[in-house]
C-alpha cells in the first residue's frame, strides 16, 4: 500500500469539492459496474457448459432420432464410417464396439490405478519420510503434466512391442482367427491409460488421507493397533468418500482420453470377447469413443451423417462426464461433511 | 488388538502392506523417470540447431523431414492466444466467486456446478464442438482456407483453436485463481475497508496485488495445459505440419497466420509418430523431448511462483 491515493481520507476538504465529487462519482461508478462485469464473467464461464451441451445435443439429434437404441446396441462402426466417407447414400451407425472399448479400457485403467495409486497415496501421506515425500509428490505432479501424445508415443515405442513380442503367444493366430492380434491392444491401452489417470487419483487420495484428524490415528495407536492397522481400519474407511471422488475424477479423465488410446489400443472397432480366455480378451484391439472422434473428426465433419454420428459419440462422452463429475462432487460433499465441514470449504 | 506383536516383531500384515505401498510408490516414480529418460535417449540425437530452426517438410525420408520451427512457434502462438482468451474471464469469475458470492446461495452452487462440469468435458468434445461452431458462416473471418463462395467457414485456424483451448483451460485457471484470492487474509480487506476504501477499490488495490503470484501460477498452469493438449489442436488447427502462409515470419502476414492452419509440438509428435501419416519417429521423439522440457519449465515456474507467494503470505 505504497500508493498515496489509498491513504487519502474519504471525507473531502471543503475547498476541493468539484474534483472530489468527480472522484467519488467515479468510485461509485466502478463499484456499481464492476460487480456486474465480474458476475457476467462468472455466468459466462459457467454458462459455456450449457452452450456446449446444447450444441452437441443439437448436432447429435439426427443420429439419435434415425437410429434410436440401435446406435448403442449395434456394431460395425469402421465399415459404416468408410461407407459414409466414400459417399454411400444411406448409412447406419452402430457404436457398440466403441462404447464397450471405452468402458473396458477405462475400467481396467481405473482398477490398476486404484491398486497402485492407493499404495502410492498411503506411502506419500502416511509412511514416507519427508526427504522422499516431497520429491515423490513432485514426480506425481510431473506425471500428471506429461502430455497424452507423449504417453502415446512412448507406449507405441515400448509397451506395444513388449506386448507383441513377449506377452502375445506365438500361436495367437490359431487361437483367435477372426481378428489379427498385435501388440497394439486393449492391454496396452489399459497400461498406458492407468499411468495417465493415476496422478489425479493419487493427488486426491493423498489429500483425503491427510485431512483425517490426527486424533483418529492416535486413538487407534493408543488402543494398541499397529501403524498399518490404523491405516487399513481407521484412515482408509474414513477417507473412503474422498477416495471415491478421486477415482471418479480419474475415470472421467480416462473416458475422455483420445490421442494416447488411438495410438496404442489397436484402433479397430472390435468387441473383445472371452471365447479364448481372459488373456486373449485383453490382447484384442479396441477403439474408444474419444479416439474415434479424433481419428476421423477433421475430414468427416463435412459429411452430415458421419458428422452427426461423431456428435452422437461426443454427446455420450459428455453425458458420462457430467454424471461422473456430479458423483465426484457428491462424494466430496460427503467427505467434507464427515470431516466436519458443512457448507464451507475444506482447506 | 489381535494383531499386536507381543514379541516386539512387526506383524506380517504390516510388513506386506508397507512393502506394497513402497513398491507402488517406486513403480509410479520409475514409470515417470522411464518416460523422461526414454525421451532423452531417443530424442537427444535428433535435437540440434538445424532441427530447432528449420521448418518441417512433408517427406518420408527422415533426412529431408526438416525441423520443428513451425511447431514451436505454433505452440507459442496457441498458448498465448488461449491464455489471452481465458485469463480475463477467469480472473473476473474468480474474483466474483471469492469476493461477491455467498457460499450457500443457489446461484453460487449452480455456477460452481457449471464450472465443475465444464472442467470435466473431454478435450476431444471441445474439439468437435469448436470445429462445428466455427464452421458456421458468420465466423468466416476467423479462418481462411475454405472454398470460394461456400456457405460455411473453414473452421480451423489459430484464432479458432485459441478460443476453444481458452474455454478448455478456463475452469482450471478459475479454480487456482479463486484459491489464491481466497487465501488473502481477511484482515487486509478489513483494514482497507476501515480506511474508507470502497469494496472494488479494496479488491483492486489490496486483494489482487496480494493474490498476484497465485494468479500467475494459475495462468502458468493453464498455459501448461494448453501446450500439452493434442485433440483440440488436431481438430481445430488442422492436421497439417506447416503454417498456411509460407512467409509466416513477415509481420504483414501475421493476420493471415492467425486466420490460417498450423501445427504445434503435440500435433507434430502425433503426425510423425508411427501411428500418424508422417512416420518419422526420430523427429517425433525430438519434438516430444522439447515439448516435455517446455511442460517442465511451466511446472517449475508455477511451483516457484507459488512458493514465493506462500513465503510472502507468511511474512
Amino acid at each position: 500500500m505504497t500508493d498515496p491515493e489509498d491513504t487519502t481520507p474519504e471525507t473531502p476538504p471543503l475547498h476541493a469539492t468539484a474534483i472530489d465529487l468527480k472522484d467519488t462519482a467515479g468510485r461509485r461508478g466502478s463499484d456499481r459496474v464492476m460487480p456486474i462485469l465480474l458476475a457476467a464473467a462468472a455466468i459466462i464461464s459457467a454458462g459455456l457448459v450449457a452452450f456446449v451441451v446444447f450444441f452437441v445435443a443439437d448436432k447429435a439429434w439426427p443420429t439419435f432420432v434415425a437410429e434410436g437404441h440401435k446406435f448403442i446396441t449395434h456394431g460395425g462402426w469402421d465399415q459404416q464410417v468408410e461407407g459414409g466417407l466414400s459417399g454411400a447414400a444411406t448409412i447406419f451407425f452402430g457404436a457398440k464396439p466403441l462404447i464397450l472399448g471405452t468402458l473396458y479400457t477405462t475400467a481396467g485403467a481405473v482398477l490398476v490405478s486404484l491398486v497402485l495409486g492407493l499404495g502410492c497415496a498411503i506411502y506419500i501421506a502416511e509412511l514416507a519420510p519427508a526427504w522422499i515425500r516431497r520429491p515423490l509428490e513432485s514426480v506425481v505432479q510431473l506425471l500428471a503434466g506429461i502430455p497424452s501424445v507423449v504417453f502415446g508415443l512412448v507406449g507405441l515405442a515400448v509397451v506395444v512391442p513388449f506386448i507383441g513380442n513377449v506377452i502375445l503367444p506365438a500361436n495367437a493366430a490359431d487361437v483367435v482367427s477372426d481378428i489379427p492380434l498385435e501388440g497394439a491392444s486393449m492391454l496396452a491401452g489399459i497400461l498406458v491409460l492407468s499411468f495417465m489417470i493415476m496422478p489425479f487419483f493419487v493427488t486426491v487420495a493423498t489429500d483425503s488421507l491427510r485431512a483425517i484428524p490426527r486424533s483418529y490415528v492416535d486413538g487407534g495407536l493408543a488402543l494398541g493397533m499397529t501403524r498399518w492397522r490404523t491405516i487399513t481400519r481407521i484412515q482408509l474407511p474414513s477417507a473412503a468418500p474422498g477416495l471415491v471422488a478421486g477415482l471418479t475424477l480419474a475415470a472421467a479423465r480416462g473416458i475422455g482420453e483420445a490421442i494416447a488410446l488411438s495410438m496404442v489400443a489397436g484402433a479397430i472397432a472390435y468387441v473383445p470377447n472371452m471365447n479364448a480366455g481372459p488373456l486373449y480378451f485383453l490382447l484384442m484391439p479396441v477403439r474408444t469413443m474419444a479416439s474415434a472422434i479424433v481419428e476421423i473428426g477433421g475430414e468427416a465433419m463435412n459429411i452430415p451423417q458421419v458428422g452427426s454420428a461423431l456428435f452422437a459419440l461426443a454427446f455420450l462422452l459428455l453425458m458420462i462426464s457430467v454424471v461422473l463429475s456430479v458423483i465426484a462432487r457428491w462424494a466430496f460433499t460427503m467427505f467434507n461433511r464427515r470431516m466436519g465441514v458443512v457448507g464451507g470449504r475444506r482447506v | 488388538m489381535s494383531d499386536m506383536s507381543i514379541k516386539g516383531r512387526p506383524h506380517p500384515a504390516s510388513v506386506i502392506g508397507t512393502g506394497f505401498t513402497w513398491v507402488s510408490a517406486a513403480a509410479v516414480a520409475a514409470v515417470c523417470f522411464f518416460i523422461i529418460g526414454y525421451l532423452i535417449y531417443q530424442g537427444w540425437g535428433a535435437i540440434n540447431w538445424t532441427f530447432l530452426t528449420t521448418d518441417p517438410q512433408a517427406s518420408l525420408m527422415a533426412e529431408q523431414a526438416g525441423g520443428i520451427r513451425v511447431p514451436i512457434v505454433g505452440t507459442a502462438v496457441l498458448v498465448l492466444g488461449s491464455i489471452l482468451v481465458a485469463l480475463p474471464l477467469a480472473i473476473g469469475a474468480a474474483i466474483y466467486l471469492s469476493e461477491y458470492m455467498a457460499d450457500d446461495s443457489w446461484f453460487t452452487r449452480s455456477v460452481r456446478l457449471g464450472l465443475e462440469v465444464l472442467a470435466s468435458v473431454p478435450s476431444v468434445v471441445f474439439g468437435v464442438f469448436g470445429l462445428s461452431v466455427f464452421t458456421l458462416a458468420i465466423f468466416q473471418d476467423l479462418s481462411s482456407g475454405g472454398a470460394q463462395g461456400a456457405d460455411t467457414a473453414f473452421g480451423r485456424s489459430f484464432i479458432v483453436a485459441s478460443i476453444v483451448m481458452g474455454i478448455h483451460i478456463l475452469p482450471f485457471i478459475i479454480k487456482v485463481a479463486e484459491e489464491a484470492i481466497r487465501s488473502v487474509p481477511a484482515s487486509l480487506r478489513q483494514g482497507a475497508l476501515a480506511l474508507g476504501m470502497t469494496k472494488w477499490r479494496t479488491i483492486r488495490r489490496v486483494v489482487l496485488p496480494s493474490a498476484a503470484p497465485g494468479i500467475v501460477t494459475a495462468a502458468v498452469l493453464g498455459m501448461g495445459l494448453a501446450a500439452g493438449d493434442t485433440a483440440i489442436v488436431w481438430l481445430t488447427l488442422g492436421g497439417s505440419i506447416n503454417m498456411a502462409v509460407d512467409n509466416w515470419w513477415n509481420p504483414s502476414q501475421w493476420v493471415e497466420v492467425l486466420r490460417g492452419t498450423g501445427s504445434t509440438l503435440t500435433t507434430y509428435v502425433y503426425f510423425n509418430s508411427p501411428a500418424g501419416e508422417g512416420n518419422a519417429p526420430g523427429m517425433a521423439f525430438g519434438a516430444a523431448l522439447v515439448l516435455i522440457l517446455l511442460v517442465l519449465v511451466f511446472n517449475v515456474v508455477a511451483v516457484y511462483v507459488g512458493r514465493r507467494a506462500a513465503k510472502a503470505g507468511k511474512r
